[in-house]
Parts: structure tokens; C-alpha cells; sequence
């Protein structure tokens, strides 16, 4: 139950909602799937003056094929993500971050926006779109930006977004036809928030390959590891992607479900694992 | 120990022996509760809907040791919406100090005072402060925040150990010590055995702290009508009527003006007997408003405020011969109960102690056992009462006498095993164990994994770089528990039976049932007893001012007391009837039975009167031949208390508090990934044993549920509290409950063992299958891990203590 009166707004053009946020912006929260701020104010550790809904804003929930990029609307929910079928042909690896995400009915809530505005080190999404180099829209009133994942992702819980931005849309280059990718997690039980979790997406004939890690410090980290990867996944390939990996680790936090240390040897497991379950899936077509 | 003495009651009637119908007992009969409850429309606590119902907030305290300087409600106050702020030192004023029995005689805390609301000074991290009424439960929730507490702050005790130690901060200062109780359990002389052994072995292992989470948090409604000066009060509880009588106690009303109903209960687990500290508050409230309060818990007050359990250090030592034989056994127990309170959870410590040596037969053994308080949530009743850890310590032994001497774990579990010709078998602790096979069960549950081939499918696995391991749990699991001296957890129950004029029966129990389904099991003990269909059965619960005086439900006591008051209030019924009927046939009561809603002569069923025909010449012919010799109406009110429970250590030799034993076997396989610590179950066999089973379905799904919540305390649960006792782990995020996907498909066998004490041989299944997938899991990780000489000796099994079991070899080298 969330204690105390808080003012609600259901804009239903963008706009409207770029105005609201203007005028708003450093009292308010926005509301997407409300699956990170509803338990945070039922906590009390947010207690917004005005809660701005997006969920009758039009346009925000569609793919978009722009050419050599897919441009997905903020409010995608996972679930319709990880079924859509140009996210499934030419950016699948998102595809399976997304059905990686907590329950049903989380995934038919959360969005993909709301998952990366809120920036959890751990989230599925964070170690999926930074592997994919993605970029991220935001946009205010009089004012639109395009980020890059190294841009967009400060700090632990912390985005580039500011008090009167807001994220309306995230654009994936399109994987070629024949890539292989994987999305591996460490979770205690299914549907859990993620311990350590790895991206790999290799392109066909590993003319390039690209390792995520999550969990793993304030940031996902992504590794280029193409220069490891140029004979195939052999195992002194898998050897060096796992000692980069446990390098771009040095900074994994301690916490309830495991220590720095563990974090940092299972982003050794999990990048090598990705790595391989990526290296199998090449040239099998787009989805796993 | 000497032979079994006698006992101080007579035998209601000889084990399942007694002719009668059996067209329902021990048949798969779906709950009668379900479909209302699958469909989501049960009826809890928080459907009941009341004019001019108010809502209760409580302040907690952010600290889990400190003085209260000060509290200032006038912001609160000021709120539009807010009807009252209560404090303790309100409460205490009124004189509404709350009752503390302890588990009984024998079994108490040290004193103290307790009061709805904490008085003076706080004792852990959540306890109330204050309480805010207001006309919504958002006004209330709201103004709470400005209800100004001025604490002053302390060094918390947030270790049993550390607060064991000279100059540690005091929880209770007037008890010159944090020892909560102590007591000590001995057979023998295990000290002098142990030192003079040649072959001894030892270790320490610790449970952590880990509780139940029922789906539906705690809820009460008090109505208070000062017209009348009347209470109602509706609860998520396990027990109305003991409810109701320290209500009575604590807000000084006479008993008969309160009443205490139980609508569904979204699970309890033991965690829903009374008495917290918020149910004498929320009536207390209703009275000082003199409206309705309602208050449910939300998710966080309820891990953190709800009731803990687990928790506790062994140290032990077993001396053993190169057979596998234990010959001695010594255990230092010390339990960090947590805070002082009115619930009876730290009696489970008590219950370890008096459990060992479980299933085994160790002539010599010393237990002690030391209940520490600390800064934290009082422990509460939780599913397997201490007998958890008691099994969970033996596994380990035996598994450890195991690696000592070379042999393997399923025998030197069968050479310690009590043999089933020794039952009733006075086992250490003063317990008469009922009855057992342990041996057949062990034995049939390694056939079901094929514990004979399982070194070949090891090696195999091994060879394919998997490592995969075999554990076996035994759990004994002592229910129907009778301790002397408290009326809340007596070995006594009462039954209602009525059968009306058209020929319908209702059962009025003093059991309750927690939603598992006991309700079914006790109209199939009325069905036959009365030879009736089950569909005209009906049975009311959890009401005070319709059933007859009971306890309620712990200890799995539904059908094993519950049942028999049935049985026997039934059978008074079936007498009548008989009597009745034999006039009506002009045959002899004696030579009838009754079946299928006929009372028939046996060996002539043509000869016979339809039931409902009897059922009316007693309401609608009182004065006629075949009615008038017997008294009028039909109903009955019977109360039953269990055999094999002794009180009279004086004349009998022993205080045992535990009538009845149920038993499981367990194998399972698990395999671990080494370069994670992950663990998954592979396979999950089980042999349980409750005696004569009712029902077979609803049995299972006890023990479903039992293992779920066990596998969830191995692997997955855990409530950490930090250095300043702060509870860290206070939604779902961080507690870390299984799912579906967790639990394995259970293969699960019944063996029937009746119990010769009740009436139907039944024992209880409501807290069978949660112990033995600890010891199961430490044995089955321990053999996956062999090539590393993995140890286990605390859990939970989380992905990084594995890890670090694994690598712990390396690191010592």
C-alpha cells in the first residue's frame, strides 16, 4: 500500500507528456509497467509529489524497421518483445533478454524503457542492449538526443536521463542474417533478479564478436572480443575471453546474493558459456 | 529406560479393528474446500466488510535496541482522517499487559513484561511503538510517518553466542543474562563413553534463520460494541478459542462476550498461533475507538514482524564402532530465539533436544540445549517445531559415521535404526515412539532410486564431466503434542456431530484448518462412522460461538485428535441409530451395521431400514415404540485426548509430550555445477509413513507442500540480519522463495504403520516432508563433491557456499 496523496496525470499525446515532465520534472515519477516503481513507493523509498503515467501515449509500444536499425518503442512490454517478429529476425539476442525477465505477468507489464530508466546493474536489458550497441532516444520538450550505451548508463541506478527527459525509444542495428547469440544468467530460482549475467553475439564467420556482462560493477561492460575469436571458439579463445571477463570484473559489488569475488569468477563461467552457446548457434537463422 | 508403563486413559476403541463402514476412509477424495478456494473465491480476513470500519497503522521501530525518550503524535493527530494515536504507554495504563505461558510447565521463559505496543525501550528492529486509526487505511499509513519517536539507541545483541559471552548488552536486563531457557536431556553417561571410544567423530553445523510465507499476510478485524460490550474478531489464526481466551486475559472481558472467527486461512504453517503482540493490539484499539479496526499486514511487516524460525549452532560428538554402530552421542544446541514474546516458537528449540536421537537407537546421549534471546523477531511456531533440526543433525551424523568408517550411508543408518519389534520403543528423551518400520521404508526408497546402481550412474556422469551425488533424509516427525500446564497446547479436542431431520449431518470441530484440507478428512470419519455419503456431510470450523471448545490446529492434530473427537462423537450417534433401528428391524442393535445409508442386518442386508427412516422416528416419533427408549435429538459432543502422552513423570516414569510419530524415508539425486555451485535436483524419492492414511490425496499434498517449503530452507530461504540488527531481507526480491521450477516431480510412496493408540491408527501428516530434504541435500551435494571433499555444515546451499565449498580444498593447499 502506498502512503500519501500524490498527483496523477494520464497524459495521452507525447506532447502533453513532454510539457507535464517540463513542468514537473524534479517532483514527479514517470509510470511505465510500474514493476520497480510501485514496490519502491509502497516502500516509501519514493514518494513523488506526481506520478505521470505513459501508458496512453500513442506510438510508444511499436517496432519500427528504419532501415539498418530497429527502433522499438519504450513501452514494448517484454513479453511482446520476445516474440515480435522482426526483433526475433534481426535482434534476437533481445528477444531472449527479454523472456529472460522475472514472471508472466511481470513480462507482461514491465517495459523495456522502464527496465533501462531504472538502470538496475543486473537487469537483463542493460547487458543485452549495451552488447548490441544500441542507442537510446530521450527527448524533452524543444529537445531530442540519441545516446550510446557508454553514454546512456552512468552509475548504478543512474542513466543519463535528466529530470525532465524522458526515454521514448531504443534503436538496435540489425544483426546480420546468420549471427549466432546467446543470453545466459545467473538467477538463485527462476524468474529471480539476475546474480551475473552475460550477452555474446558473434557474427557470421566471427568477423566480429561482442561479450555483455551484468551484475558485474555500476555499468554493463561490454568486451570486443572479434581479435579472440578469428580462428573460431576454441578453447584457448574461450580461456582469453574468460580472463577478460574476469578483468572487466574488478569492480563487482558484494551483496545478499554473492560476494565480489563470486560475481568476478562467474563472469569467467558466463562469458564463456555465452560465448559457446553464441558460437553454436551460427548460421542456424535469426532466432535460438 | 525401562518398560513402557501404563497409561492414564482407557482405549477408546481398538486400531481400525472395530467393524465399520471404510467407503471413504483412505479414499482419494478431492478437498471439499478447493474449488471455492482454486476459483479465488475464499472468503479471508480482508473480505470482511463493516460499517464504519476503521484502519490500523503501526509505527515500527527503525531500530532493533532502544530506549523510547519520547513520543509525539500532534502532527499525527492533526491528519483529516485520523481518528486516534495509541501508544504503549496508553496500553499499559489500561492494565492490557499480555499473558506469557511460555510452551507450558517445564518449558517457560524467564518473566518479563510484554505489552501490545513496546514500552519504555524496543527489543528488535519492527516492533510497534504506536498505532494510528484513521478512516482509511492510507490516512492511517500516512500519518504514521509523522508520529515523532525520540529513541535513544544501544548496542543490539544480534548473535546467540555473542550474547552468551560476560559483558554482552542484555535483551531482558532483569535476567542478568540472555539465556531465554536451558535445559538438559540425558540418557546414560555419553561423556565417559565418548572419551574412553576408540573411534569418535565430531563437527559443528549451523541453521540459519528462514520462516514460512503464507500467501496471505496476518489480518485481524476487531469489533468492539460498547453497547453491548461485546468483541468480535476475525482472524488469519490457527486457533479461535485459544484466541479468545487471552483476548479475555489481556483487554479484561469475560470470554463469553468475545468471539473469535476464523474466515479462510491463506496458510499458516504454525506461524498463525497466537498470541502477537498485533492481535491484542488491534482489539485493544477497536475498544478505545469503540469502531470497527481493520489491519493486514503488509509483506515487509510481516518478514520482519511475523514470526521467525531456524536459527541455531550444534556442536556434536558421536562415539561409533567400525560397524557403523553409534554408542554414544553428545549435542550442545544453542538457538537464537530472538526477542522475548508471547508466541510459543522458542519452544521449538526445547523440541530439538527432546527429539534426539530421533529414529535411532543410541543408548547413551547427552543433549543440552540453550535458548538465547536476542535483538531480534521472536521466533514463532514454523512447520517441523525443532523436529527438523534434530533429523537434520542425525542425517549428518549418520552421513559422517558413514565417511568414517567407509561404509555407506543407507548402512549405518539400518544398523542404528530402532527394529520395528521394539515399538512402542521409549526412545532418550522420555518419549514413548508409537510405532515404525523404519528399515522397510529406508529399504523400499533405495529400491525406488536404485541406490544399487547408482555408483555405475555416478561414474558415468562423472565420466561426461557431470557430478552428481545421492543424500538420504530421515525424518521422525513427533505430533499431536500435549504439554503440560497450558491450556493452548493440550492433547485434547472436541467434536460437534448433529444429524438433522432431513438426515444431514454437521461436524462442529475445535480443530481448524489452515487450508489443507483437514475438513474433508473429518467428514470421511463421519461418513463411515455413520454409514452415510460423504455429500451429506458438512463440516464448520473456526468459530467460537458455534464449535465446541478446541485448540485449533498445531502439531498436526486436525484428523490424529481432531479426527477421533469425530470418530467418537460419531459413534455415540451410531449407537442411537443402531438402537433405534434394531427396534424398528426387532433385531438385536448388536447384529447391525450401517452402510450406504442403510442400517442392515449383518449378513442379511435385505433385512434393513433406510437411515434417513430411523433419523425420523427419532425427531418426528419420540413417544413411539421404536424411539422412546432412547433420549431425544440427535447430537453429539465428545471430547477425545491421545493415548501415550505422560505427565506423570512421577507414577510413570517419563514426561513425553508427543503421542504420535510419523516417519519418511528419503533418497535423492542432485547435481551440482562445479563452476557455479548451482544445485538441481534430479530426482526426488520418498516412503512416508503416517499410520492408517484418511486420504490419501490431501495426505499427499501435505507432504508436497512440507518438501517444498523444506527444499526452500535448504537452498533458497534466508533472513540476515545485519551487525546493528537490521533485517536486510524484508520483500521477495531478497527473501528467495522457490517456484515450480525449483521443486523436482515427488515420487512419493505411503507405507501404513498404524499407530495402536488411536482410534483409526492414524498419525499426523500436516508437517511430514519438510525435514528430510535438508539432510537429503547436504549428503547428496557432499557425495556429488567428493572429488573435492566438499563439506557441508550450514546452509542454506546458495550457489557461492557451494562454490566455496568446492574451492576450499584449493584454498587450504
Amino acid at each position: 500500500m502506498i502512503a500519501g496523496e500524490f498527483e496523477y496525470f494520464a497524459p495521452k499525446t507525447l506532447p502533453e507528456a513532454l510539457r507535464l515532465l517540463n513542468e514537473r520534472g524534479n517532483d514527479c515519477k514517470l509510470l511505465a509497467g510500474g514493476m520497480t516503481l510501485v514496490p519502491i513507493m509502497t516502500l516509501g523509498l519514493a514518494q513523488p509529489a506526481a506520478v505521470i503515467s505513459l501508458n496512453h501515449l500513442p506510438g510508444l509500444d511499436a517496432v519500427e524497421d528504419v532501415g539498418s536499425a530497429l527502433r522499438l518503442g519504450a513501452m514494448m512490454r517484454h513479453a511482446a518483445i520476445a516474440v515480435h517478429p522482426l526483433v526475433l529476425q534481426h535482434a534476437p539476442l533481445l528477444a531472449a533478454a527479454a523472456r529472460a525477465i522475472g514472471d508472466v505477468q511481470v513480462r507482461h507489464r514491465g517495459t523495456l524503457g522502464g527496465s533501462l530508466a531504472h538502470a538496475e546493474p543486473a537487469a537483463d536489458y542493460l547487458c543485452a542492449t549495451a552488447t548490441l550497441a544500441a542507442r537510446f532516444q530521450l527527448q524533452k520538450e524543444g529537445r531530442e538526443r540519441w545516446l550510446d550505451a557508454t553514454e546512456f548508463f552512468v552509475d548504478v541506478m543512474t542513466t543519463a536521463l535528466e529530470p525532465d527527459e524522458l526515454l521514448t525509444a531504443v534503436e538496435i542495428p540489425k544483426q546480420a542474417a546468420g549471427s549466432g547469440h546467446a543470453h545466459q544468467s545467473l538467477r538463485r530460482v527462476e524468474g529471480a533478479f539476475p546474480i551475473v549475467l552475460a550477452s555474446a553475439q558473434i557474427a557470421p564467420r566471427y568477423t566480429a564478436a561482442r561479450i555483455g556482462l551484468g551484475g558485474v560493477g555500476p555499468r554493463p561492460v561490454v568486451l570486443d572480443v572479434g581479435d579472440l575469436v578469428q580462428g573460431g571458439v576454441t578453447p584457448a579463445a574461450l580461456e582469453g575471453v574468460g580472463a577478460r571477463a574476469f578483468d572487466a570484473a574488478a569492480q563487482a559489488l558484494s551483496d545478499l546474493n554473492g560476494s565480489g569475488e563470486y560475481r568476478r569468477a562467474m563472469a569467467r563461467v558466463y562469458a564463456r558459456r555465452a560465448l559457446e552457446e553464441a558460437a553454436a548457434a551460427l548460421g542456424a537463422g535469426g532466432s535460438r | 529406560m525401562g518398560a513402557v508403563p501404563k497409561t492414564n486413559t482407557a482405549r477408546i476403541d481398538a486400531a481400525g479393528n472395530e467393524e465399520q463402514s471404510m467407503a471413504f476412509i483412505g479414499k482419494n477424495v478431492p478437498a471439499q474446500n478447493s474449488p471455492a478456494l482454486v476459483a479465488g473465491a475464499g472468503l479471508y480476513t480482508g473480505d470482511v466488510k463493516l460499517d464504519r470500519m476503521s484502519y490500523a497503522h503501526v509505527v515500527r521501530s527503525p531500530y532493533a535496541a532502544a530506549h523510547i525518550r519520547a513520543i509525539d503524535a500532534t502532527a499525527a493527530l492533526a491528519v483529516p482522517g485520523v481518528i486516534a494515536v495509541v501508544t504503549g504507554e496508553d496500553l499499559r495504563a489500561k492494565g492490557y499487559a499480555m499473558p506469557v505461558e511460555g510452551f507450558g510447565e517445564g518449558v517457560r521463559p524467564k518473566p518479563f513484561d510484554l505489552y501490545p505496543l513496546a514500552v519504555d525501550r524496543v527489543r528488535y528492529a519492527g516492533e510497534g511503538v504506536a498505532a494510528v486509526v484513521a478512516e482509511d487505511p492510507y490516512t492511517a499509513k500516512q500519518a504514521s510517518l509523522l508520529v515523532d519517536v525520540d529513541y535513544e539507541e544501544s548496542d543490539p545483541v544480534v548473535d546467540a553466542e555473542r550474547g552468551l559471552e560476560p559483558g554482552s548488552p542484555l535483551v531482558e536486563p532483569s535476567w542478568g543474562s540472555n539465556v531465554l531457557f536451558e535445559a538438559r536431556m540425558s540418557s546414560g553417561d555419553a561423556t565417559r563413553i565418548i572419551a574412553a571410544a576408540a573411534h569418535t567423530v565430531g563437527g559443528e553445523l549451523h541453521h540459519h534463520r528462514y520462516t514460512g510465507a503464507a500467501m496471505e499476510p496476518r489480518a485481524y478485524v476487531a469489533d468492539y460494541d460498547p453497547y453491548r460490550r461485546t468483541l468480535s474478531f476475525w482472524a488469519s489464526t490457527q486457533c479461535p478459542h485459544p484466541m479468545r481466551t487471552l483476548l479475555g486475559q489481556t483487554l479484561h472481558l469475560p470470554e463469553n462476550d468475545i468471539r473469535v472467527i476464523q474466515p479462510n486461512v491463506g496458510g499458516a504453517f504454525g506461524l498463525k498461533i497466537p498470541y502477537f503482540q498485533e492481535e491484542a493490539l488491534i482489539a485493544a484499539l477497536s475498544l478505545a475507538c469503540g469502531r470497527p479496526v481493520r489491519w493486514i499486514a503488509e509483506r515487509r511487516e510481516d518478514l520482519l514482524t511475523g514470526g521467525h524460525a531456524r536459527e541455531g549452532h550444534f556442536r556434536w560428538q558421536a562415539a561409533f564402532e567400525p560397524d557403523g554402530r553409534v554408542t554414544a552421542l553428545k549435542v550442545r544446541y544453542v538457538a537464537d530465539v530472538g526477542a522475548p514474546s508471547a508466541l510459543a516458537g522458542w519452544g521449538q528449540s526445547y523440541v530439538t533436544g527432546f527429539a534426539l536421537p530421533t529414529c535411532y537407537k543410541i543408548r547413551d546421549t547427552d543433549v543440552e540445549v540453550i535458548a538465547v534471546t536476542t535483538h531480534k523477531c521472536a521466533w514463532n511456531a514454523y512447520r517441523g517445531f525443532g523436529k527438523e533440526s534434530a533429523s537434520w543433525l542425525m542425517d549428518r551424523v549418520m552421513d559422517a559415521v558413514a565417511r568414517e568408517t567407509g561404509l555407506d550411508s543407507a548402512t549405518v543408518r539400518l544398523r542404528n535404526f530402532i527394529q520395528p519389534e521394539e515399538f512402542p520403543y521409549p526412545q532418550n528423551g522420555g518419549a514413548i515412539i508409537d510405532s515404525g518400520n523404519y528399515p522397510q521404508a529406508l529399504k523400499r526408497v533405495l529400491e525406488m532410486i536404485d541406490y544399487a546402481n547408482f555408483p555405475k550412474i555416478k561414474a558415468e556422469a562423472r565420466a561426461q564431466g557431470r557430478y552428481i551425488g545421492l543424500g538420504l533424509g530421515q525424518e521422525l516427525t513427533p505430533e499431536g503434542c500435549s504439554i503440560a500446564g497450558t491450556a493452548r497446547f493440550n492433547g485434547w479436542d472436541g467434536a460437534t456431530v448433529r444429524i438433522g431431520p432431513s438426515g444431514e449431518v454437521t461436524v462442529l470441530t475445535g480443530v481448524t484448518s489452515p487450508g489443507t484440507g483437514n475438513e474433508t478428512a473429518l467428514a470421511q470419519i463421519a461418513a463411515d462412522r455413520l454409514g452415510i455419503d460423504l455429500a451429506q456431510v458438512k463440516v464448520i470450523q473456526g468459530d467460537t460461538s458455534i464449535c465446541p471448545y478446541g485448540l485449533g490446529n498445531f502439531s498436526s492434530r486436525g484428523v490424529i485428535i481432531g479426527g477421533a473427537a469425530v470418530h467418537v462423537a460419531a459413534g455415540e450417534l451410531r449407537e442411537k441409530l443402531l438402537k433405534v433401528a434394531g427396534n424398528m428391524l426387532e433385531v438385536d442393535p448388536g447384529d447391525l451395521e450401517c452402510e450406504n445409508g442403510k442400517i442392515m442386518l449383518k449378513g442379511a442386508p435385505f433385512r434393513y431400514v433406510d437411515t434417513k427412516d430411523v433419523v425420523t422416528k427419532i425427531y418426528a416419533d419420540c413417544h413411539g415404540a421404536a424411539a422412546c427408549g432412547v433420549e431425544p435429538g440427535l447430537e453429539a459432543t465428545r471430547y477425545f485426548r491421545h493415548d501415550n502422552v505422560y505427565h506423570q513423570p512421577e507414577t510413570q516414569g517419563r514426561y513425553s509430550a508427543y503421542p504420535s510419530w510419523a516417519n519418511q524415508a528419503t533418497a535423492l539425486i542432485a547435481e551440482v555445477d562445479p563452476e557455479t555451485g548451482l544445485i538441481k535436483i534430479l530426482r526426488y524419492c520418498a516412503v512416508h509413513d503416517s499410520g492408517k492414511v484418511i486420504n490419501p490425496l490431501t495426505a499427499e499434498g501435505n507432504v508436497h507442500g512440507g518438501t517444498a517449503q523444506g527444499i526452500g530452507g535448504a537452498l533458497y530461504e534466508q533472513l540476515v540480519y545485519d551487525d546493528y540488527g537490521q533485517l536486510t531481507t524484508t520483500t521477495f526480491m531478497d527473501y528467495t522463495l522457490p517456484t515450480a521450477m525449483e521443486i523436482p516431480h515427488i515420487e512419493l510412496e505411503h507405507q501404513e504403520t498404524p499407530s495402536p493408540f488411536s482410534p483409526l491408527g492414524a498419525k499426523g501428516v500436516g508437517e511430514s516432508g519438510i525435514t528430510s530434504p535438508l539432510g537429503a541435500l547436504c549428503g547428496a551435494v557432499e557425495d556429488a563433491l567428493r572429488d573435492f571433499d566438499a563439506r557441508i555444515d550450514r546452509l542454506p546451499l546458495s550457489p557461492e557456499r557451494v562454490w566455496k565449498a568446492i574451492h576450499a580444498r584449493e584454498a587450504r593447499a
